[in-house]
């Protein structure tokens, strides 16, 4: 992990943000052109679209054609490899998404206590407002819960401390922006899978108070460390 | 009193050794009947789902069981801190310990869904209203009520506890700073 000067960081949002929208994540082995681009994230969207409406596990190929507006033929040739290659792509695609919205509200944060609460609240956001995330907790939960569970809730973390990390490079030093990190992604997590009846994580206030009590002072002083 | 153990509980232990003994997958309504000494009506009786709703309450009868014996482990601790340091250090131990979870993980770990969905927000609580005499007991930051420091504290010791991430929970010098810094930096009074 690195941190990023304020040149460098702008830079890496843009080179995410264009991968997301060249859709370079779900990028084939072979050149593709415009259209086929396009294609790809017709079928990706039809496909959530599906899991939206039924779940991953009623979801056929062609339930994804009707979704997407093409024949069964042209979803082979444009994601070949049948329907478990549309579900990595959709989930992959998604995963982009994700954080590429993370980044533009964390890379508009002028100080550590913003790039944190925005970092939260457009991650709590962008989750419950995915309809296809929404269904899934609702009818499949295992799909999403095995993720954040156990085991491979470390290789989420690791994934997500990664992204985030270098953002907070900006005010930490890498080990310690990792642990803001790592403490962060806990944070999110606890309160989607295990709702609170007093914090809303969508609402920036909320999520203000609850960090400024909580979460910055033991951020403070791991700077001050750094100082002294 | 001594108490009867009813057939539910029976079967539900029952239930858990044979799962123990051949694994979520190779244990069947049969192998449970034989083990708990009841009849297969006795067994639909209780379980009218069969196979998945026994398999669940045995997940939930065990996950209960892990948090009772945890409670009692945790029970002669005196200071918040020693509290949270002992807390994540055993509970951390306890699961990777654990036979039988670690085996289910490996083999069938969807097993697990419905009871860690429906005992998430129990558990929350339990751990918070174990963790509130010491926040009582103890002296707090100015503006830090006791509720809300309590539920902070369960979410996080719950989320590190089964995933540690880049922590090491068996070395009690970085437990130490976990609970230091992640845990309690906001909830302790600034030292002078």
């Amino acid at each position: 992990m690195r941190s990023l000067t304020p040149r460098q960081f702008s830079s890496y949002c843009l080179a995410v943000d264009s991968a997301v929208r060249s859709n370079a994540v779900v990028v084939p082995l072979r050149p593709v052109s415009a259209p086929e681009v396009t294609k790809r994230v017709a079928i990706v969207d039809g496909a959530l679209a599906c899991i939206a409406a039924k779940g991953l596990r009623l979801t056929t190929v062609d339930d994804v054609a009707r979704a997407s507006g093409m024949s069964r033929a042209t979803l082979y040739r444009t994601i070949p490899g049948g329907r478990e290659a549309i579900i990595q792509a959709t989930v992959e695609t998604e995963v982009a998404r994700f954080f590429s919205a993370l980044a533009v509200a964390m890379g508009a944060a002028n100080t550590l206590e913003a790039a944190l609460v925005d970092g939260i609240t457009s991650s709590a956001r962008w989750l419950s407002n995915s309809p296809a995330l929404t269904t899934l907790l609702e009818v499949e939960p295992w799909v999403i819960m095995q993720h954040v569970s156990f085991g491979q809730m470390d290789r989420a973390l690791a994934l997500a401390v990664d992204f985030t990390g270098p953002f907070f490079g900006r005010w930490l030093e890498p080990a310690q922006a990792a642990r803001a990190a790592d403490w962060a992604v806990r944070i999110v997590t606890s309160y989607l899978s295990n709702p609170s009846d007093t914090i809303d994580l969508t609402d920036p206030i909320q999520v203000r108070d609850l960090l400024r009590q909580f979460v910055l002072p033991g951020v403070h002083a791991l700077q001050e460390r750094n100082r002294s | 009193m001594g108490q009867v153990p009813d057939t539910r509980e029976q079967i539900t232990a029952a239930g858990y050794a044979c799962i123990a003994r051949f694994g979520p997958t190779r244990t069947s309504v049969e192998d449970v009947a034989q083990a708990a000494g009841v009849s297969r009506a006795t067994m639909y009786r209780y379980f009218p789902g069969g196979r998945a709703e026994l398999i669940d309450a045995v997940v939930t009868w065990e996950y209960r069981r892990f948090f009772l014996a945890l409670y009692e482990a945790l029970r002669g601790a005196e200071t918040l801190e020693e509290v949270m340091e002992r807390g994540l250090m055993v509970a951390h131990q306890a699961i990777e310990e654990h036979e039988v979870l670690q085996m289910i993980l490996r083999t069938e770990p969807e097993i697990l869904e419905p009871a860690l969905s429906a005992e998430g927000q129990p558990t929350r609580e339990l751990v918070a209203e174990f963790l509130t005499p010491y926040l009582e007991r103890h002296e707090l930051r100015p503006g830090i009520e006791v509720d809300a420091a309590a539920d902070f504290l369960a979410r996080m010791v719950l989320s590190y506890m089964g995933s540690p991430g880049q922590w090491n929970l068996d070395d009690p010098i970085q437990v130490a700073e976990l609970v230091e810094v992640e845990l309690l930096s906001g909830i302790m009074p600034i030292s002078s």
